[in-house]
């Protein structure tokens, strides 16, 4: 029957079985291809995996650097301080434009233009503006995730409640504290959910910007192993990409539940 | 006698563009009166508690405050301290639970943003005592049990019997409900009834002290029963008065056209339903008969039934 329940057991059995016949799927189909060629790289068997991912941890005997290290420091330093300057930018403006009718109609115009702007393709902008440097990658991170985020803080503001102002006013509030108390605690949970939604975004951007003007992080590394066709080194950077995300992911959504009990989505 | 105001509404008028919504409504308050307003759909009720808030003021003619003890009113400019609101919903915070968001008021009132922040230590024994204030008033309303529930784990009764308590650790003036009890269950319903008349009560005993009785309500409903029940005067607006004998073309708004003062009880009271009928026909013929145009003042009785010892409660 339509959405009939199932236990729990059951869902964790079926949740496990799907990832087996993965690995599985993945196994038999590099098995196969090696029966054809046994130099194969592009579908790397799991002892290949195992040596790209020592290649990746070990020691480079002539500077000492580890290229997981290497990229893992410069991308998560790129993407953070993106990320970081993008959220704090757009609870600003958000703030300022859900409360403010002027702000609002003085911004939300080129905002609404600038969101529909490609940051990767904008890159040349900040290329020529901050240099090739982290500032870069952290101009145009912050550049690509602060037009929507913007937008979904000023929408959630406006979704406060009138009467909730009102009552506010009532009690005593002054204007600080009406955004301080009541906005910023009223929105919080939401902008938690926003930035969920745009670590994939920002993390698209990034990829593809190091792919193409990179020295160093991930993006670069895919793009040279690719080319390579050393497969052994990719399969473990999606990987960890994969798990980063995810793991990003469950951070937030375990911090809007610690911090925002009272918090319950529409619809559920 | 001499009854002390707390509100004074004067020759206030409101529009909407084309659309004229209250015309000369003049109406005065006494301290620890429950005043009940009624009226057809669509006649202004909210629009004149909107203007009593302060959050929309009318285009022309005012209102005015008297603090306790005050000889001189203050006219309402926006919505502060003195005049508590509670909503149909929305009234409580849903991010803070019962115990905060009765405190806050406490919080907003007392302290600031750089006081909270630069003495946080001296602003966490206040919030200790705020919270134990909230506390003790939550009990008095019967929410012992509920004071660590956020709203959307409590029933819509006990969301409104915090949203009342919420407003009244301020102490205001006066107290405005706005269809507070609108969207509850009948049972529900009668039960806050009640405790607005225990409240009630509280300012019986506070005039049989000598002291000034501490609440003041006026309550905004479309239930008749409700506003005899609770009320102990009944104030009807509506847009169904003899405007064309009064030389307007179209109508100009509604305005007040029954002020009466109703029956009193007592919380554990049964209920005189001969009089309600008689009163309910008496606001039903004054404001909600399309087809009676009568003079506004034909109804206003409010002041001569005082003069002549027919009010109850705080007005005997």
């Amino acid at each position: 029957m339509i959405r009939q329940p199932i236990s729990t057991r059951l869902a964790i059995l079926l949740g496990i079985l799907s990832v087996v016949a993965l690995l599985m799927g993945y196994t038999l189909l590099s098995y196969v291809q090696h029966l054809d060629n046994p130099d194969d790289t592009t579908i790397p068997t799991w002892s290949q995996l195992g040596e790209g991912v020592q290649r990746l941890l070990e020691a480079n005997p002539r500077t000492g650097e580890r290229w997981l290290l290497l990229d893992a420091e410069a991308t998560a330093t790129r993407l953070f301080l993106g990320l970081f300057y993008g959220i704090v930018g757009a609870i600003i403006l958000g703030l300022l434009m859900g409360c403010y009718a002027p702000v609002e109609a003085l911004l939300v115009p080129p905002l609404s233009l600038l969101a529909k702007i490609p940051p990767t393709a904008a890159l040349a902008v900040f290329f020529v503006l901050v240099g090739t440097d982290t500032e870069m990658y952290v101009a145009m991170i912050a550049f690509g995730v602060l037009p929507s985020l913007a937008q979904s803080v000023y929408l959630a503001v406006h979704d406060v409640p009138r009467e909730m102002l009102y009552k506010a006013y009532t009690l005593g509030a002054s204007q600080m504290e009406l955004i301080w108390n009541i906005i910023v605690r009223a929105v919080y949970p939401r902008l938690i959910d926003s930035v969920r939604l745009q670590i994939g975004p920002a993390m698209v951007y990034l990829i593809a910007a190091e792919m193409v003007l990179g020295d160093v992080g991930f993006g670069y590394r895919i793009r040279l192993q690719m080319r390579l066709l050393n497969m052994n080194v990719v399969y473990p950077y999606l990987a960890i990409l994969a798990v980063f995300g995810f793991g990003m992911d469950y951070c937030l959504r375990l911090l809007q539940r610690v911090t925002c009990p009272w918090f319950i989505r529409h619809g559920r | 006698m001499e009854y002390p105001l707390v509100l004074e509404i004067q020759d206030l008028s409101h529009w909407f563009g084309d659309n004229l919504v209250l015309y000369n409504v003049d109406l005065d308050i006494i301290r620890g009166e429950i005043v009940s307003l009624v009226g057809p759909s669509g006649c202004g009720k909210s629009t004149l508690l909107r203007a009593i808030v302060g959050t929309h003021p009318p285009c022309r003619g005012q209102v005015a405050v008297y603090a306790a003890g005050a000889l001189a009113p203050a006219v309402v400019l926006k919505p502060s301290r003195d005049r508590g609101i509670v909503y149909q919903q929305y009234s409580l915070f849903p991010f803070l639970t019962a115990a905060q968001n009765v405190a806050m008021g406490l919080m907003l009132d007392q302290t600031s943003l750089p006081f909270r922040f630069f003495r946080y230590l001296s602003w966490r024994n206040l919030r200790r005592r705020h919270l134990a204030e909230a506390v003790a008033l939550l009990e008095k309303l019967k929410l012992g049990h509920a004071i660590h529930l956020y709203p959307h784990e409590m029933s819509g009764g006990m969301r409104q019997r915090v949203a009342i308590a919420q407003a009244l650790v301020m102490k205001p003036e006066i107290l405005l409900l706005d269809e507070p009890f609108g969207a509850l269950d009948e049972a529900t319903r009668e039960e806050l009834q009640r405790m607005l008349l225990t409240l009630y009560q509280e300012n019986l005993d506070a005039r049989r002290m000598g002291e000034s009785p501490p609440y003041t309500i006026m309550i905004v409903t479309h239930e008749l029963n409700e506003a005899i029940y609770v009320g102990d005067r009944v104030v009807a607006l509506s847009q169904f008065w003899n405007w064309q004998e009064q030389g307007h073309r179209r109508c100009p708004g509604a305005t007040i056209v029954l002020d009466q003062p109703v029956p009193v009880y007592r919380p554990d009271e049964e209920r005189h339903f001969e009089t309600f009928i008689q009163i309910r026909r008496r606001i039903r013929h004054a404001a909600f008969e399309p087809s009676v145009l009568q003079d506004p003042q034909e109804y206003k009785t409010f002041a001569t039934d005082l003069a002549s010892g027919r009010g109850e409660g705080v007005l005997q």
